[in-house]
């Protein structure tokens, strides 16, 4: 009895802590996202003196999905987006961890100065790479392009110009083809890529000082060199802090907007700025819902399969 | 012999292998952000030569720094807003998310409570949400809520304010903060405060007492993190901001320099001043902040 008014109390406590962070919630997410769902299945538009709202059923959803092309191109344009980015992610990120894992002079000081790109503002970073991708003479890309000797004196290159219109090229054919695509793209890949980086390079870094030297050692009798070490050892003791690194990265750059939209605008429609575009530069709110409602499914679908994957690998 | 000679020669190798990776990452690292610094402090008809034949300034000048404080400028009033409200918005964000997000996160760790996993996993796909996704609705709502105050004659509202900001960023980095410190509070041992519950502690007083100064660097990282979140969010103030009421320090950034003149020396000055207090404090507090993001990535 005594040990039930405890459990009561200890009940009524919890809801009190939880009270302001779930009224919160509820207000500004649950709520709205159950209104973006009711507006996905109206046309609605802004009107004088309010809102005008008509309901058509799934006509928002059929549209994007077979009516018009905007959506599958921009799917194309962010699937190849993703995976570059999350492929020269893991890979510069482990390469730099396992360098920053040696013993050297002044790492410590190296470690903490790494850091520095990713805590830049995402805004900053963006103007800062349009400013060195400036397509003329005054570029710091151009500029030490021709002191490199890689272009002559005269050759000014446009870095964020599109050689071949995205709408062209079937996404898997060209996806390790650097010129393949638009140039612009490739070159947001490389600015988002240098911010972020730093902090999967630091993510596998404490996954990497988490596995025993004994390890090593035992390898380095047995003769196994660097690269066996790293594909029998490194990698596969790695595996839960590079799952958990694919699941944030994968989300943030499949729903990527703003560095995309502030070096090209609307140039390079990904789904984020697409949907931007249909549901705040052109006012329609039901079209745009819809839209958003399609990326969020296509995350919480990748989000699903990671998490078989989570479930089947470690069991948990 | 040969064969001691040939194993120093592959550790020296090694040795060698490493400064280089080392070298390269500090150039990759710190050469963009020089860059960034190197042009805020040229004047604009320098900035506008040839690179190839000049980097550093003749004339460094710190016009382009002065033009920002400059308050009879329409550039420098607005870059003034920006930064009081860009303070504002993130310092109120960090304190309403440490409070109510480690209250939560306590009740989530330690307590037992109904539901407790449907909430934990609700944050977690809180967080995968594409922001966009409720952005609309938001758009919406704000201005039914703002209609309805207008027609009643009331002169309040929510777009265009630092209020609606606030409360937008706290919601979505909420859910961050919850799941860090349950990951902190988790690493806690429960006999610490079992004992201090047998000395006749209540709940509240062991999480006053032992939990919170025990967890303190946990909260230095998620308030960092909330912080520098805050500071960083582009989107959100894209839509519902205008004017230097509540304008935003990345807003701010982002519209600098008209479609006519790009004026980098400008846009130089004012990235490098949003820069500094992130990156100060991801420096100064780098230890916590990587506890931080392990703590709430990794093991969480």
């Amino acid at each position: 009895m005594l040990l039930r008014a405890h459990d009561a109390s200890e009940r009524r406590l919890a809801w009190w802590l939880l009270a302001p962070s779930v009224a919160l919630i509820v207000l500004v997410v649950i709520g709205p996202l159950l209104f973006a769902l009711y507006l996905s299945f109206q046309d609605a538009e802004p009107t004088v003196g309010g809102i005008s709202m008509r309901f058509v059923g799934l006509a928002n959803y059929v549209h994007h999905l077979v009516q018009s092309d905007l959506f599958w191109m921009a799917v194309r344009v962010t699937v190849y987006f993703t995976l570059v980015s999350l492929g020269v992610e893991l890979i510069l990120g482990i390469a730099i961890a396992l360098v920053l894992n040696e013993r050297f002079w002044g790492r410590s000081v190296v470690r903490a100065m790494i850091l520095l790109p990713w805590a830049v503002p995402t805004v900053v970073n963006a103007r800062m790479w349009e400013w060195i991708f400036a397509g003329s003479k005054f570029g710091a890309l151009n500029g030490l392009m021709k002191v490199l000797r890689v272009f002559p004196p005269t050759h000014d290159q446009v870095w964020l110009g599109f050689d071949v219109p995205f709408e062209a090229v079937p996404v898997l054919g060209s996806l390790f083809k650097w010129m393949g695509v638009t140039r612009a793209l490739n070159m947001i890949i490389v600015a988002d890529t240098w911010k972020v980086t730093p902090l999967v390079a630091f993510l596998v870094l404490a996954g990497l000082q988490t596995i025993p030297s004994s390890l090593y050692e035992a390898a380095t009798v047995d003769g196994a060199g660097f690269w066996r070490k790293l594909t029998h050892i490194t990698l596969p003791l790695l595996k839960p802090v590079l799952l958990v690194i694919l699941v944030l990265r994968t989300m943030e750059l499949f729903r990527v907007f703003d560095i995309i939209y502030i070096i090209m605008q609307y140039s390079i429609r990904v789904l984020g700025v697409l949907t931007y575009e249909v549901g705040m530069k052109f006012l329609h709110f039901g079209s745009g819902a819809a839209l958003s409602f399609l990326v969020a499914l296509f995350i919480l679908g990748l989000a699903l399969v990671y998490i078989r994957l989570f479930y089947t690998e470690d069991g948990y | 012999m040969r064969g001691r000679r040939k194993g120093r020669t592959v550790v020296w190798l090694r040795r060698a292998g490493v400064y280089l990776g080392v070298a390269v990452i500090v150039a990759w690292t710190l050469a963009p952000v020089t860059w960034l610094v190197i042009s805020s402090v040229t004047p604009y008809n320098e900035l506008i030569s040839d690179r190839a034949t000049h980097w550093f300034p003749r004339h460094p000048t710190l016009a382009n720094f002065q033009v920002m404080f400059d308050l009879s400028s329409e550039v420098g009033e607005r870059f003034v807003f920006a930064i009081r409200n860009s303070m504002i918005v993130a310092s109120s964000v960090t304190a309403i998310c440490l409070v109510a997000g480690s209250l939560a996160a306590y009740a989530l760790a330690r307590l037992r409570v109904r539901g407790k996993k449907a909430l934990v996993l609700s944050l977690m796909s809180i967080r995968m949400l594409p922001t966009i996704t409720l952005v609309i609705p938001f758009f919406v709502l704000v201005s039914y809520i703002d209609y309805g105050f207008m027609n009643i004659g009331s002169s309040f509202h929510l777009f265009d304010t630092k209020l609606v900001l606030v409360t937008l960023y706290t919601t979505f980095i909420l859910g961050f903060v919850i799941w860090i410190m349950r990951g902190f509070f988790l690493t806690i041992p429960t006999e610490l405060e079992e004992a201090a519950r047998i000395d006749g502690c209540t709940r509240l007083q062991v999480l006053r007492h032992v939990v919170l100064p025990l967890s303190s660097p946990g909260l230095v990282a998620t308030g960092i993190l909330s912080f520098l979140l805050a500071w960083d969010e582009f989107l959100l103030a894209l839509i519902f901001t205008r004017s230097n009421n509540a304008i935003t320090l990345p807003l701010f950034i982002a519209e600098l320099g008209s479609q006519y003149i790009t004026a980098y020396d400008q846009i130089s000055a004012a990235g490098v001043m949003a820069a500094i207090p992130p990156v100060l404090l991801a420096l100064l507090f780098q230890r916590f902040i990587v506890q931080g993001l392990t703590s709430g990535s990794v093991k969480g």
